[in-house]
């Protein structure tokens, strides 16, 4: 077989065409009045959402809020943005959902494709650059201000020493470079009300977040989650009138868990919705 | 060659005596269900037989390496392809059996100037949306027989019925991973033992109690050099994929305090 275990090549070898190659998007597609041309094109991505991940003792949690929003309009409250890919790696999406949720699925495809195809599990770095090689081969359509996605990437990886902390964050920029953070990595028109936040509290306030146990740290990200919808109109809070809580998932050595909604009901009623004393 | 039908069916006969002679001799592979999905099992000398295909399905051969591999590479292609453009619950064992699998397996064997279709395939289905469990095997010659409960493929017919028999009598399962794996080890046994002893296989008198003690001594001599392969396509995985291969530690519960 000639493609390796590659699953976009074995998609184009049977005429597969998917929306993020960029052999379909090139300056010939770009909307009426559009010039294709870089230099004239702020590369602003339309990213309105919060996604979250943090380094517990344990591994990561990672979650979102569930609102879809088009303009001004809000669209949607239960959307999923954060998708797990394989048994041990989740992908939190922000920015345009019809790309984000191809590339969530390409790539969970790529994933199991290798695997069964190479008898053998894609490496950490293998993984990396194929959601690299996703964002970069998106870029027409994020130059276009109308497709750009911005994810964080958490995984568990089972090569590290089991005594330790194998839940490793990576966020991208648009263009897909991938940089990986030790403690967090926020996303989202939301992001920009609580990164300082996860900064003090990761250097100042109760010790270091990698530290935390589950309890505390679902409680800090649903916290932040509430402050962030706030001040963003494009993140949700906790709906009580529709139950609605924001996404949340565990990655431990064990794989992937949601947190029940029990649970985020149980922590949402005695930690975030508090009365000012 | 080709205007004298009589000489196509002679060919086609010695090329079958021919895949049948270098298959004989094959480590049979069982495919059973049991409580929680389904089994696949077989002895090796090292080299991997059972493969993950997608999400429900599995495969497993006999035959020549670079053909189950060739084929192997087939399905996963076409089921990774489909599930992606339609939807994963489209990728569906009947049409990779019957509409990838055996047609292309057929052509191959009736194409008689070309290499000889050296392989026998079982595949397992875990059944979803109303759908059983599934297993199917496909001969060399790209006939597709199904079942729902259990499949075995051997060297040849005689070994292949031989496993049946000890399947339908045997009763000692009592629906467990582990009782399922070690019922799967003696039916591997009845075919091992038979296709070691091509001669008497002739002699072989239907319905014949099958001496277990006898079947132990089998496994134990095979296992003196040979490896236990066995996965599971197993309901109660968490995520979309139900196919797990068999850790060292279970293969070593399955004959530990039993052989």
């Amino acid at each position: 077989m000639s493609h390796k275990g590659d699953f976009l090549a074995l998609l184009k070898s049977q005429n597969c065409h998917i929306q993020l190659s960029a052999d379909d998007l090139n300056s010939a597609s770009l909307p009426l009045g559009a010039t294709g041309d870089a230099a004239t094109h702020q590369l602003e991505v339309a990213e309105g959402t919060t996604v979250i991940a943090v380094r517990y003792q344990d591994g990561i949690l990672i979650a979102g809020d569930r609102r879809a929003t088009a303009g001004t309009s809000v669209m949607y409250d239960r959307a999923e943005k954060v998708l797990p890919i394989d048994e041990y790696s989740v992908l939190a999406i922000s920015g345009s959902p019809a790309i984000a949720y191809e590339m969530a699925r390409v790539l969970e495809h790529s994933f199991q494709y290798f695997r069964r195809s190479q008898l053998q599990e894609l490496s950490v770095e293998g993984k990396l650059r194929m959601l690299s090689r996703l964002i970069r081969e998106n870029l027409p359509m994020a130059l276009q201000g109308i497709g750009g996605v911005i994810p964080i990437f958490a995984l568990y990886d089972l090569n590290h020493p089991e005594d330790e902390n194998g839940g490793k964050i990576y966020f991208y920029d648009a263009l897909g470079a991938h940089f990986e953070n030790a403690a967090f990595a926020v996303s989202g028109s939301g992001s920009v009300w609580i990164r300082g936040i996860l900064r003090y509290l990761d250097r100042w306030e109760g010790g270091p977040l990698a530290e935390m146990d589950l309890q505390r740290a679902t409680r800090t990200v649903l916290r932040l989650l509430d402050t962030a919808s706030e001040y963003d109109v494009a993140t949700s809070g906790y709906n009580p009138k529709s139950r609605i809580f924001p996404t949340a998932k565990v990655i431990t050595r064990e794989g992937i868990h949601d947190l029940p909604e029990q649970q985020l009901d149980e922590i949402y009623t005695e930690f975030v919705d508090v009365d000012y004393a | 060659m080709l205007d004298e039908p009589y000489r196509w069916i002679e060919a086609i006969n010695d090329r079958r005596d021919y895949i049948e002679d270098q298959l004989r001799p094959g480590s049979p592979v069982v495919g059973l269900n049991y409580n929680e999905g389904m089994l696949l099992l077989t002895i090796g000398s090292g080299q991997r037989k059972i493969f993950e295909v997608h999400n429900r399905t599995a495969l497993c051969a006999i035959g020549h390496p670079a053909y189950i591999e060739q084929l192997r590479m087939l399905a996963t292609d076409t089921a990774s392809v489909q599930g992606f453009q339609n939807s994963v619950d489209d990728v569906t064992l009947h049409r990779l059996a019957n509409f990838v699998l055996g047609p292309a397996i057929k052509q191959t064997f009736e194409s008689i100037f070309g290499a000889a279709p050296i392989i026998k395939m079982l595949l397992a289905e875990l059944g979803t949306l109303g759908r059983e469990n599934q297993f199917s095997s496909i001969n060399y010659d790209g006939a597709v027989a199904t079942d729902s409960h259990a499949q075995l493929i051997g060297g040849t017919d005689a070994i292949e019925s031989a496993m049946r028999r000890y399947l339908a009598d045997s009763n000692s399962s009592d629906g467990t991973l582990i009782s399922t794996a070690r019922t799967a080890l003696e039916i591997w046994a009845v075919g091992r033992d038979l296709s070691l002893h091509e001669d008497d296989e002739s002699d072989d008198s239907e319905g014949s109690p099958v001496d277990r003690v006898q079947l132990h001594e089998v496994l134990k001599e095979e296992l003196k050099e040979g490896q236990i392969e066995a996965a599971v396509l197993d309901n109660t995985r968490r995520g979309n994929s139900k196919f797990r291969i068999l850790q060292s530690e279970e293969i070593e519960n399955l004959t530990s305090d039993w052989l």
